[in-house]
């Protein structure tokens, strides 16, 4: 068993494995999971108090030729009822030989029990008070925080067994400021003490002073400071060219002569254990092992972000990840990254990054969605921000567009600072503070 | 016609154990009861083959002065239920709660009767076809259901049920997805014409950024009608802003502009009697004349407000509290024939398929992003242009209205994803003519 903390649907499982073995189905996979979770939102006139328990159950099974899946409130019934196998057959993962996964200790605050909702109402009343004395006239609109835990458990008839345990804290905040301005973020942590109500007013409150002050900029080119909201977002964009068997061609199409894909600076990581990460677990939602994989390492493309099933089908595009992710029961198993980051250089302060800048901008964040063109390698990303000048902020920009082409920005990433950040993108992605050149800065 | 699940419940019971947390007369107490079915078939290079959601659960919610707790749980019997209303509660009582007893009849024994789903991948290929081209396209297709009963201290509202489809196509440039209240040739057909028109326009260049006129398909005024008239016009959307009673009364588009939600008008198979807090639905105009006259309510929000009328107190699940949402929205017809929509208009543009839109509650701006849109030169269609973008204030958008058409049309419905909430939403609209809107190239600078 991968994990420590148990479950107790354990023998149904068993026997429900069974019982469709028997109907004559080879490949079985049984997945359970549980969990509570408290939520508790406000707005300028009401208050909400959720605390849910969640039960559920998915079934995979199939032959050779084809397969279903089922899924269920609470227990799977011994007889299902279930589908009639159609389609394509389902492919399950072979469990790890003994001593084959690395060991892995479930963090203590695994167990940390739920946020009250004294204790969680606190925490976003302080953030609207926070939020007003940052900057007069900004509001908190709406407040959502949840936490979360859960138990899953999986058993397959290749003989895998997993069972593991997740935690997981989301905030989303929605502010109005001065001159019909708005702003809105969305975290997740591990638990939703780790939320700082400081830092997030002040991040709202720059975002609304932003908007309601900057202007668009005339087209224009320089040092670009992009913070990790900014970077992710980018990241995020950039993940056909980072995950599934298709990806090294597209980032091989980024290659220069030197057969680097991007600076020196630019060493792209998926860890599924990363230490302290919100979707931190021993093994993927397959049961497979996570580990760290180097995507890009200084610059030189390593290796796509691959599943073993994507691995096993597109032979010689690299080494297989635990890298499946399967947010709830009801959903079907699906590749991604779990934690994939831009690494920081844990010498460099943003400070120092920010003072290098002769002339450019500093882009605190994104205001919307982007486009993102693998065809053409090109990007444009909706961002705010302040103009720079001899190292200090001279003037607010919103309403601007960073745009350029993918292969510019990856080339062009001349430092990182040390200020890793996560983003709930698709799953975590993160980033430090980047220093980039050879972009552009537009008015949209 | 599927059974209704609920027909068994004891509701008089949970009635009698809903009361006793009820302490006070505004005290809004209920018990909601769900059960869910979605039949899945993939495409057909994708395993595994047939899938089968199934789920039920329960929450129980009390609201008062504002404040609401809710707990829900995945399972309906009597032990989870009375631990629920424990955890609703604000005092506890003097003996335990009774267990009210649960007898609910099985899912269908067969969940293999989705047979309605088999033969469409077929059929909408045989008809893209028909339009004399062809491409490969990965196909999903869906059927949704759901019953539904809410129970009160003092009201049990009749058990509702929906049931309705979806289709997703993905292709190599792009992807489209709909939704049906039936399954038949007319729903196929429209599908693989919406597809037709994608796929031809999957080369055109994004059109320059202009102002002048916009001829409005009925589809494209369903989502226009959504995001700037229904959420523009949801009592909590309206309180991050002010007042939400203090839009009543507020001109916000032409006097040639009506509209209602009316869920009890909705295709057969998603039309409503009862919301999902069990409140009876109205026929709401929204706009009379242009003019707000009934915002969107549910019962938390008509609570502060004798203007506000509950009954449009929607859940896209039962781990979260219902909010205000529309269900189906209908725009009166205008007196123009539809094709003088066109003949009358001297350049601008046509759009004929919407993607999605947003509205920014507080700054008031809306966005409707186009997949494609058709030239207009000298009232007639022209050549077909790429992505681009509706854009402006909603109070300045709605009083370009310049005229709408005589005929509407059940004008399909999408997946309204609100605060986390995925419900879908419908629509009859006949088309309409906009004067002098924005219209910018997709994705920004170019």
């Amino acid at each position: 068993m991968n994990g420590t903390a148990t479950t107790a649907a354990a023998p149904l499982l068993d026997e429900v494995l069974v019982a469709l073995l028997r109907r004559g189905l080879p490949d079985v996979e049984v997945f359970a999971k549980r969990g509570r979770s408290r939520r508790l939102e406000i707005s300028p006139v009401t208050e909400t108090s959720v605390f849910s328990q969640e039960q559920g159950w998915a079934v995979r099974a199939g032959d050779p030729r084809r397969s279903f899946f089922a899924t269920g409130t609470g227990e799977p019934a011994l007889d299902g009822p279930w589908p009639d196998p159609t389609g394509r057959p389902v492919r399950l993962p072979e469990p790890v030989p003994p001593g084959g996964a690395p060991p892995w200790n479930e963090p203590s605050d695994f167990s940390a029990p739920l946020i009250g909702e004294r204790e969680g109402l606190k925490l976003l009343e302080s953030l609207g008070r926070e939020l007003a004395s940052e900057l007069p006239g900004a509001r908190l609109t709406r407040a959502a925080l949840e936490d979360g835990s859960s138990e899953s458990e999986i058993v397959n008839s290749r003989g895998l067994r997993a069972r593991f345990r997740n935690r997981v804290a989301t905030l989303h905040l929605e502010a109005a400021g001065p001159g019909r301005s708005s702003a809105s973020v969305y975290l997740a942590a591990r638990e939703a003490r780790r939320f700082h109500p400081p830092a997030l007013a002040r991040r709202l409150a720059d975002r609304l002073a932003v908007q309601s002050q900057g202007a668009p900029p005339d087209r224009d080119g320089g040092e670009f400071l992009l913070a990790p909201p900014v970077v992710a977002r980018l990241l995020c964009g950039l993940l056909p060219f980072l995950v599934g068997p298709r990806a090294g061609a597209l980032l091989a199409g980024l290659r220069d002569r030197r057969g680097r894909i991007g600076s020196e600076h630019l060493t792209l990581i998926d860890n599924g254990r990363l230490p302290g990460g919100a979707l931190e677990a021993p093994v993927d939602g397959e049961g497979v092992p996570t580990r760290e994989v180097v995507l890009v390492e200084e610059g030189v493309a390593r290796q796509s972000l691959l599943t073993w099933w994507q691995a096993e089908s597109h032979p010689n595009t690299g080494a297989p990840s635990g890298c499946t992710r399967r947010p709830g029961w009801r959903d079907l198993p699906a590749a991604g990254p779990t934690h994939l980051h831009l690494k920081p250089d844990p010498r460099i302060p943003v400070a120092a990054l920010l003072g290098s800048i002769a002339r450019g901008y500093y882009l605190i964040d994104v205001s919307g969605g982007g486009r993102f063109d693998p065809a053409s390698g090109t990007f444009a990303l909706p961002v705010c921000g302040f103009a720079v000048e001899g190292g200090r902020a001279s003037a607010p920009v919103a309403r601007a567009w960073l745009c350029g082409g993918i292969g510019d920005l990856l080339q062009g990433i001349a430092g990182a600072g040390r200020d890793l950040t996560f983003l709930p993108l698709a799953g975590m992605i993160g980033a430090p503070t980047v220093l980039a050149t050879g972009l552009e800065l537009r008015a949209g | 016609m599927a059974p209704m699940p609920f027909s068994q419940l004891d509701t008089a019971a949970v009635a009698r154990t809903l009361s006793q947390i009820a302490e006070q007369s505004e005290d809004v107490v209920d018990a909601f009861f769900e059960r869910r079915e979605e039949t899945e078939l993939p495409p057909d290079d994708e395993g595994p083959g047939l899938r089968v959601r199934r789920e039920e659960g329960f929450a129980i919610r009390l609201t008062r002065q504002g404040k609401t707790w809710l707990a829900s749980r995945d399972s309906i019997s009597a032990k989870p239920f009375a631990e629920a209303l424990r955890q609703v509660a604000r005092a506890l009582p003097s003996a335990t709660y009774p267990e009210p007893a649960f007898q609910l009849p099985p899912f269908e024994p067969d969940p293999r009767t989705a047979a309605e789903l088999i033969g469409i991948p077929d059929a909408l290929t045989r008809s893209i076809r028909s339009h004399h081209v062809g491409f490969p396209a990965r196909i999903t297709v869906r059927r949704h259901r759901r019953w539904v009963q809410v129970v009160g201290p003092r009201l049990v509202s009749g058990q509702e049920q929906e049931t309705f489809y979806s289709l997703q196509a993905e292709a190599a440039w792009g992807a489209h997805g709909a939704l049906y209240p039936r399954l038949d040739s007319n729903a196929v057909d429209q599908f693989a014409s919406a597809l037709v028109h994608l796929f031809r326009a999957r080369q055109a260049a994004p059109p320059e950024p202009f102002r002048g006129t916009a001829v409005l398909a009925p589809a494209v005024v369903a989502v226009l009608l959504h995001e700037a008239v229904a959420h523009a016009l949801e009592a909590d959307v309206l309180a991050r802003g002010g007042n939400p009673e203090a839009a009543v009364g507020v001109a916000m588009a032409g006097p040639g502009v009506d509209v209602l939600d009316d869920p009890a008008a909705a295709p057969p198979g998603v039309r409503r009697a009862t919301d999902d807090e069990g409140s009876s639905v109205s026929r709401r105009w929204l706009l009379r004349g242009g003019v707000v006259e009934q915002p969107l309510a549910d019962l938390l929000w008509a609570r502060t407000s004798p203007v506000l009328v509950p009954g449009a107190g929607r859940r896209g699940s039962r781990h979260l509290p219902p909010g205000p949402r529309s269900s189906h929205l209908e725009l009166l017809p205008g007196e123009v024939r539809e094709d003088d929509l066109l003949s009358d208009a001297d350049g601008g543009l046509f759009l004929e398929e919407a993607g999605r839109g947003a509205l920014d509650p507080l700054s008031g701006e809306f966005r409707l992003h186009l997949p494609f849109a058709r030239r207009i030169r000298r009232g007639a269609l022209g050549d077909t242009v790429g992505p681009c973008v509706l854009r402006g204030r909603v109070a300045d958008l709605l009083t370009r209205v310049a005229a709408v058409a005589r005929e509407a049309r059940p004008a399909g419905a999408g997946w309204c994803a609100k605060d986390g909430q995925k419900m879908p939403v419908w629509a009859t609209t006949p088309a309409v003519r906009l004067d002098g809107v924005e219209i910018l190239p997709e994705g920004g600078p170019a």
